[in-house]
């Protein structure tokens, strides 16, 4: 089976690689049938990629420990459905799995569903099949899947406990979903910028807007899940961290972001345009990045450069890419493009979003990459606390947050005198005031949010008034209530929440925050593949018991490793996260790590929200595909 | 391009640039870490140890001790050579055990105990699959 994923693999890499050059010759000279090739080649490039990923779960599911992959991520006693997910829990199924996606979308939008364009297609699936060379080199060269270990050992070593989780199952393919569909909007920016004509392109622009709106929706959603994995599974009462590969994933997101902004008021030729060129090229790129920098350990590790073997591949690829882009943009140039002025005050405050979440993603970036930058400004390497992140990130998301407010309002008005202009302006003096007199970040995050919220229902009351507002306006409001919601959680946790490590013997009570807390004992169970001892926790409110939870701890026979399960009482108002840190047989004693964090599910929520308001956008647009929306109706 | 709408970008990008730059100088000059490993912090003189650290190093087999009724973790933090005892309260990591490389910050406290306020553990290859 392992052969035949890695002749398959190799198989790949030939049509991908031939395919860019039968469709790159085949518009050059016009020829329909080099086209038809390079089509199919496409397509057989996504069958072989289907065959390795079938190769690689059967192996996964057989348990075939010679393959070293099989050996690292499965074992005997991991129950089926894990079995499947370790397609994606290490560094090669991840980036096959990627591959295969990003093949897939590309197959779809470039060869299916667009038969008859093909010179434009042709151009778009070259630009796609340069990035798959690409990972189909590292996947053959650098990260194998199917390669052989020396010893075939008995069992495998399991899933690492910490990933048997329903959220940590998802999190990857979710995000990986997000990332290939990106592929389109930058193949469509390629292809158009490589083409004279502008007719193909703006005919496959609502595609590319699409695409970028089912990307920017899963991106969500992954990086989502992941924030609650951590949260539920590694019990230190956080869902975010500021590491890099945490980081990784936001930054794309915020130039996606940027991205679908500027896809709601684009018109050809314009400014827009070329920030819509710029944000697909750049969202793509710092996918690719995001993923050279966390699997190839570049700003973990702590001294000496670590080698990135081949993953330097990824960087090159980035790097090729935007010379790319700039070659073919300079060539237009010459070839005589001009930009349409712009009309309309809309488009400035656009111009200002974009560049506030470009900036938000740029402060990260540096912040990320600081270790690796010191090494060249100080002999004694530095690394930034995560509280650089906080501090720095603060003032542009709190921003944002204020323009969700206020510009649907200036969008349709400008800037003229009214409680919305000069409340936004109030409550951004009265939230600097608060952040730097009071240091409550968290005061002036929840003082803006009341001032939008406000906003919010002002407007919504307001188009009812004037006449039935369409799905893509009610999609975009329910998204941005979810951005508020989830500001609202994320003030709440992290301001104004109480942590607490404690030691507790049998009969023992205490008290955090509001809650009284009581130790009445140890049971044990046994799990499929692991031995779980909980605390059984009576929770007070005053004298009266109010609930039970029981934190365990769970040992995990095949890989010897104990991890800790959390038990959570969720209201809307907060979460008591109980976390079982130590257990003391004998003694009847334990430690608890205790966290009250108020307003939490608000953050889980909004996202909900988010992703409720993008699928009604999708919906509408798919249903209606209406033209460029004239400006008036441009409400954020 | 007008002589003013040069003289308008140039001072946009020198209020906005000079903002972005302040406000980063600023969150960084407070979370600045030091990152080193247990040989380099040992052999540095003692002067520089008032500052904040991050020390990587390995959980020295057989060094750690849990002390449950003060919820507290001590280890030795162990390098190629040198070798320093940590005191730590608060959550550990599931995969802290003996022998693996780990991250703490911290303060060396005066006596010669580093008290640490975070333990990270390195990433194993497993861990990997922690794909963000």
């Amino acid at each position: 089976m392992w052969e035949l994923g890695r002749f398959a693999l190799r198989l790949g890499l030939c049509l991908s690689a031939y395919a860019i050059l039968a469709d790159l010759l085949g518009v050059w000279r016009n020829r329909q049938e080099l086209l038809r090739s390079g089509r199919n080649s496409t397509i057989g490039t996504l069958l072989c990629l289907t065959v390795s990923a079938v190769a690689l779960w059967v192996l996964l599911v057989r348990g075939d420990f010679a393959v070293s992959y099989v050996a690292e991520h499965s074992s005997r006693d991991l129950p089926l459905v894990y079995k499947l997910t370790a397609l994606w829990a290490g560094a090669s199924g991840s980036l096959l799995l990627w591959l295969w996606l990003q093949v897939g979308f590309v197959v779809l939008a470039f060869a299916v569903w667009a038969r008859r364009r093909d010179r434009f297609c042709a151009n778009a699936r070259a630009a796609t099949n340069l990035v798959a060379v690409f990972f189909f080199v590292v996947l053959i060269f650098d990260k194998d899947p199917f390669a052989l270990s020396t010893v075939t050992p008995s069992d495998g070593a399991g899933l690492n406990p910490l990933l048997q989780h329903p959220a940590m199952a998802l999190h990857p393919p979710t995000l990986f979903v997000g990332y290939a569909a990106f592929s389109i909007p930058f193949a469509w920016t390629l292809a158009s910028l490589r083409r004279k004509d502008l007719s193909e392109s703006e005919l496959f622009f609502p595609a590319a807007r699409n695409w970028s709106l089912l990307a920017w929706t899963f991106l969500t959603v992954g990086i989502a899940l992941g924030a609650w994995w951590a949260y539920e599974e590694l019990g230190w009462g956080g869902y975010w961290a500021w590491d890099p590969v945490e980081n990784s994933s936001l930054m794309p997101w915020l130039t996606a972001t940027a991205l679908l902004h500027c896809a709601r008021m684009y018109r050809a030729q314009t400014k827009i345009a070329v920030w819509f060129m710029i944000l697909a090229l750049g969202t793509f790129t710092l996918c690719i990045f995001g993923t050279f920098l966390t699997r190839y350990g570049l700003v973990s590790s702590v001294h000496a450069f670590p080698d990135p073997g081949l993953g330097i591949l990824f960087f090159i690829l980035v790097i090729l890419l935007w010379v790319l882009a700039g070659v073919l943009s300079l060539n237009r140039l010459r070839q005589g493009a001009v930009l349409t002025p712009l009309r309309g005050r809309g488009f400035t405050f656009l111009i200002v979003n974009n560049w506030l979440l470009v900036l938000l993603a740029f402060v990260i970036f540096v912040g990320t990459l600081f270790p690796f930058f010191s090494r060249y400004f100080s002999d004694e390497p530095i690394s930034l606390k995560s509280d650089y992140f906080t501090k720095i990130t603060a003032p542009f998301g709190l921003a944002l947050l204020l323009l969700i407010g206020v510009c649907p309002y200036l969008l349709r008005r400008g800037l003229v005198k009214s409680w919305r202009t000069l409340g936004a302006g109030a409550v951004a003096v009265a939230a600097a005031a608060i952040w730097w007199l009071a240091h409550s970040l968290a005061l002036a995050c929840l003082v803006i949010c009341a001032f939008v919220g406000a906003n919010l229902v002002a407007d919504v009351v307001l188009r009812f008034q004037q006449r039935r507002p369409d799905a893509r306006w009610l999609g975009a409001r329910i998204v941005h209530l979810g951005v508020l919601l989830a500001f609202i959680g994320i003030a709440g946790s992290g301001g104004y929440d109480i942590e607490k490590d404690i030691a507790l013997r049998q009969g023992q009570e205490v008290t955090v925050g509001s809650f009284g807390l009581r130790f009445d004992g140890l049971t044990t169970e046994r799990g499929p593949n692991f031995t779980a001892t909980s605390a059984k926790i009576s929770v007070f409110k005053g004298q009266t018991k109010i609930d039970g939870l029981s934190p365990s701890r769970a040992f995990y026979e095949s890989s010897r490793r104990e991890t800790s399960e959390v038990d959570v009482r969720r209201t809307w108002a907060g979460d008591l996260y109980l976390a079982l840190t130590q257990v003391d047989r004998g003694g009847r004693l334990i430690n608890l790590t205790v966290h009250v964090k108020p307003l939490i599910n608000w953050i889980w929520i909004g996202t909900i929200l988010m992703v409720v308001g993008t699928a009604l956008v999708i919906f509408a647009v798919l249903r209606k595909r209406p033209a460029t929306a004239p400006i008036e109706e441009l409400e954020a | 391009m007008r002589k003013g709408a040069i003289i308008k970008l140039l001072i946009g990008i020198i209020v906005i640039g000079g903002g972005i730059g302040y406000f980063m100088f600023q969150a960084m000059q407070s979370s600045w870490s030091y990152y080193y490993s247990v040989d380099e912090f040992s052999a540095a003189d003692s002067a520089a140890r008032e500052h904040s650290y991050r020390l990587a190093g390995r959980v020295k087999a057989g060094t750690i001790a849990r002390d449950l009724e003060n919820v507290t973790l001590s280890f030795t933090l162990a390098g190629s050579e040198a070798e320093l005892p940590v005191q730590y309260q608060g959550v550990v990591p599931d995969n802290f055990t003996e022998d693996r490389e780990v991250v703490v910050e911290g303060r060396l406290a005066a006596s010669g105990v580093f008290q640490a306020d975070t333990l990270m553990t390195k990433c194993e290859s497993k861990y990997q699959a922690k794909v963000k």
